[in-house]
C-alpha cells in the first residue's frame, strides 16, 4: 500500500515537473526583410512567406497572384518513443536575406536554403536547381543550428552556426567556399562584413576578425572578461556589442581596450541603431538609451522606459525610433528629445499595442510603415507618421 | 504564486548554480556545479532524511506486531486498521511520517530541474528568458552561457547511451534494497519485490527522457543516500542479508 502511494506520488511529481517546467520547444523569431515592395519572413510554423503588403491591405486571399508565395520547410523528427520516421516544421530564427532576387534563409535544424520566388510561386519541387535553388549541406547532412541572420555580400553568403563554425557559401550554387572553426559553443550571432574582414562576436567574450577570402583569423581580435550576448553592429570603425554583464561595448577595430562601455540594467540583446553620431540602444531592462557614439555619454535626460524587456531590434524612420517591447507595446520615440508615445491598440487603449502575444523579432521599416512580426504568427503594420496601428496581417 | 516561487526558491537556486559554475574549472563547470549543489542540498536536508530513516526503521520493527494482528483478525480489515492505528499510536509512530520528508524534497527537485534547464538555455528563447532571473553579479555573468558538456554527457540532452540510466537505476535499486525488509506475507513480499524493481526501472526510463543534468542530480543524490544509510544504519542493511521472508529481523523464518 505504502509503495503504491509512493509510486503515485512520484508520478504526480513528474506530471508537475512536466507541466510546470518542461522546456518549451524552440519557436523561432525570424524578422522581416523588405525588398522590392515585398516582405519576406520565416514564420513560427516553419514556413517562409513572401507577403505583398498591397495585396494584404486589399484583403486578397493568401497567397495572391501579386508575387506572394509560401514554402513549408520540414525536418525529420525521431522522438524517444516515436515509431518510424516523421517530419516536423522547421524552426526559423534568421531573417531571410535577398540575394540576386532569390531568398536565402537559415534554419535552426542546421540547413541553409536558397529559394527562388519563380519556383515557389509555381510550387515546383525543391530545390529547383534550374531556378537557382539549393540547400547547404546537401541531402540529409546538417550543420549546427543557424540562429543569427545570414549576411550576403556580393556572391557570397556568410553563416554562423551553433557548432562554432563560420561558413562562406557561393550564393549561385550553394557550394562551400570556406569554413572557419572558432572552437566556441553556440555561435548564435550574426556576422558583420566590412572590406576584407568579417567580424563575429561570441558567447565566450571574443570578437574575431576573419578574412573574407579564406576565413583565416586576422591578427586582431578583442577579448572581454564576459561573453557577448548580442551580434556586433559596425559603425565606422567601431563595433557595438552587448555583453552578459549588462554592458554595451564600443570597440574600435585594432584596439585592445574598449572605446567605452555603458552599463544598463540587463543585457543589450537587440542590435542598437546608430544615427547622426548617436547610439540608440534598447535593453532587456525595458529602457532605451541614447548615447554619444564617440564617448558613450547619455544624450537624453532620462532613458525612455517601456516597462517591459526589449528583445526586438528597433528601427529608425525619419526622426523617430520605433521600439517594440516584449509585452507587445509599441512606442514611437522622438530621437532628439527621447519623448515617446505608445501606439494605441485599435481594440482598446488599455490593451498593449499588440495584445495576446510577445514580440521578439527585429522590426522592419518600409515606406514609413514599420512591420512587426509577433510570436502569434501575425504581422502588425505601424504607420509611424500617423502613430497608428493598421489592420494586422495573419500569416496562418 | 509563480512570482513567489521564482523569488524564494528558483532564483536563489539558479543563481547559486551559476555562481558555482563560475568558480569551477571551465571544462566541467556545470556538471561539477550540479554535483556540488546536490551535495549542498542533501546536506541541508539531512535532518529530514534522518527522520525519514528513523520512521522507516520504526515501521519495520513493528511489522511482527502488525502481522500478528493480521493473523488474529483474519479478513476483518476494519478491525485490523483500528488495531494497527492503536499500535502505531502506542509506539508514537505516524504511519505516513516517512512520506513527509520525501514530499518536502520534491519542490527541491523541481526547483533544481528548473534551474538546470534555465541555466543550460538550450534554445535562444531560453537564453533570453534566463536574463530576467539573474542577479547582477560579475561571477554569474562570467558563467554564462554554461558549457553543457560533462564527461560523455550533454547535460541539456537526454543520455541515449544507457550508461547514465543504468547508473541511476542501479544506485536506486541498491538504496532501496538496503532498506526494504523481506516480508513473511507472500503478497506483501511480492509487492515489495515488484516495487524494488519498478522504481529503478521507472527512473532509468526517466533518465532517457529528461536532459541528463537532472539524472546526474539523481545519481549523486542516490550515492549520497547510500552513504548516509550505510553510516546511519550501520552497514549494507538488507542488501547483504539473505532475502528470506522474515517480516523483520526479530522474527524467525517460518518453516512450512
Amino acid at each position: 500500500m505504502r509503495n503504491r502511494v509512493l509510486v503515485s506520488l512520484v508520478f504526480l511529481c513528474f506530471l508537475a515537473l512536466g507541466a510546470t517546467s518542461c522546456s518549451p520547444p524552440p519557436q523561432g523569431y525570424s524578422g522581416v526583410m523588405s525588398y522590392d515592395d515585398m516582405l519576406y519572413l520565416g514564420a513560427t510554423d516553419g514556413k517562409v512567406r513572401a507577403v505583398n503588403p498591397g495585396a494584404r491591405s486589399e484583403g486578397l486571399p493568401f497567397p495572391s497572384s501579386d508575387g506572394e508565395w509560401s514554402f513549408a520547410i520540414t525536418v525529420p523528427s525521431k522522438g524517444f518513443l516515436s515509431c518510424g520516421d516523421s517530419s516536423t516544421p522547421a524552426t526559423i530564427y534568421s531573417t531571410p536575406v535577398v540575394v540576386d532576387g532569390r531568398v536565402c534563409v537559415g534554419i535552426y535544424d542546421g540547413k541553409v536554403m536558397m529559394l527562388a520566388p519563380s519556383a515557389r510561386i509555381e510550387e515546383l519541387h525543391f530545390p529547383h536547381r534550374k531556378s537557382g535553388e539549393w540547400t547547404y549541406p546537401d541531402g540529409d547532412d546538417v550543420i549546427g543550428a543557424v540562429v543569427g541572420n545570414l549576411v550576403a555580400v556580393g556572391d557570397t553568403v556568410y553563416v554562423c552556426s551553433s557548432d562554432g563554425v563560420v561558413y562562406a557559401l557561393d550564393a549561385s550554387s550553394g557550394d562551400q567556399e570556406w569554413r572557419s572553426e572558432l572552437s566556441v559553443e553556440k555561435l548564435w550571432t550574426t556576422p558583420v562584413v566590412q572590406g576584407e574582414a568579417i567580424y563575429v562576436s561570441t558567447f565566450d567574450g571574443h570578437i574575431y576578425a576573419l578574412s573574407v577570402d579564406d576565413g583565416s583569423l586576422l591578427p586582431w581580435s578583442f577579448e572581454a572578461e564576459v561573453g557577448f550576448a548580442s551580434s556586433p553592429l559596425l559603425y565606422g570603425d567601431t563595433i557595438l556589442v552587448g555583453s552578459f554583464d549588462d554592458n554595451l561595448y564600443a570597440v574600435r577595430i585594432g584596439d585592445e581596450k574598449p572605446l567605452w562601455r555603458f552599463q544598463g540594467g540587463n543585457w543589450f540583446w537587440a542590435l542598437p541603431v546608430v544615427s547622426d553620431g548617436v547610439v540608440y540602444a534598447a535593453c532587456l531592462d525595458g529602457k532605451v538609451y541614447a548615447l554619444d557614439a564617440e564617448s558613450g555619454r547619455v544624450k537624453w535626460d532620462e532613458p525612455f522606459d517601456t516597462g517591459s524587456p526589449i528583445a526586438a531590434s528597433p528601427v529608425a524612420v525619419d526622426d523617430s525610433l520605433v521600439v517594440a517591447a516584449q509585452s507587445g507595446d509599441v512606442y514611437v520615440i522622438d530621437m532628439q528629445t527621447g519623448v515617446g508615445a505608445r501606439i494605441e491598440n485599435p481594440e482598446g487603449d488599455e490593451k498593449p499595442s499588440i495584445d495576446g502575444t510577445t514580440v521578439l523579432a527585429s522590426l522592419c521599416g518600409q515606406d514609413g510603415i514599420v512591420y512587426i512580426r509577433a510570436q502569434n504568427n501575425c504581422l502588425y503594420p505601424i504607420d509611424v507618421a500617423g502613430r497608428e496601428r493598421k489592420a494586422r496581417i495573419s500569416l496562418d | 504564486m509563480i512570482n513567489l516561487w521564482n523569488l524564494v526558491i528558483l532564483r536563489p537556486m539558479l543563481n547559486g548554480l551559476l555562481a558555482l559554475a563560475g568558480i569551477l574549472p571551465e571544462e566541467v563547470e556545470f556538471g561539477l556545479a550540479i554535483i556540488v549543489l546536490t551535495i549542498v542540498v542533501r546536506v541541508a536536508s539531512t535532518p529530514l532524511v534522518l527522520r525519514q530513516l528513523k520512521s522507516t526503521k520504526a515501521m519495520q520493527e513493528m511489522q511482527p506486531k502488525i502481522q500478528e494482528l493480521q493473523k488474529k483478525y483474519g479478513k476483518n480489515k476494519q478491525k485490523i486498521q483500528q488495531e494497527m492505528m492503536k499500535v502505531y499510536k502506542e509506539a508514537g509512530v505516524n504511519p505516513i511520517g516517512c512520506m513527509w520528508p520525501m514530499l518536502v524534497q520534491f519542490p527541491i527537485w523541481i526547483a533544481l530541474y528548473q534551474s538546470i534547464m534555465k541555466a543550460l538555455a538550450t534554445t535562444p528563447e531560453n537564453l533570453l528568458g534566463l536574463a530576467e532571473h539573474l542577479y547582477s553579479s560579475e561571477r554569474i555573468a562570467q558563467a554564462i552561457p554554461v558549457s553543457s558538456h560533462f564527461l560523455w554527457l550533454d547535460l541539456g540532452q537526454p543520455d541515449r547511451t544507457l550508461i547514465l540510466a543504468i547508473l541511476v537505476g542501479g544506485t536506486m535499486w541498491v538504496q532501496q534494497k538496503m532498506t526494504t525488509a523481506p516480508s513473511a506475507d507472500p503478497r506483501q513480499q511480492s509487492t515489495s519485490s515488484t516495487m524494488l524493481l519498478m522504481m529503478p526501472l521507472m527512473f532509468g526510463m526517466f533518465t532517457m527522457m529528461f536532459p541528463s543534468g537532472l539524472p546526474l542530480f539523481w545519481l549523486v543524490s542516490n550515492l549520497i543516500g547510500i552513504s548516509t544509510q550505510y553510516f546511519v544504519t550501520g552497514g549494507w542493511g538488507y542488501l547483504k542479508r539473505p532475502a528470506a521472508p522474515s517480516s523483520a529481523h526479530t522474527v524467525p523464518r517460518k518453516r512450512k
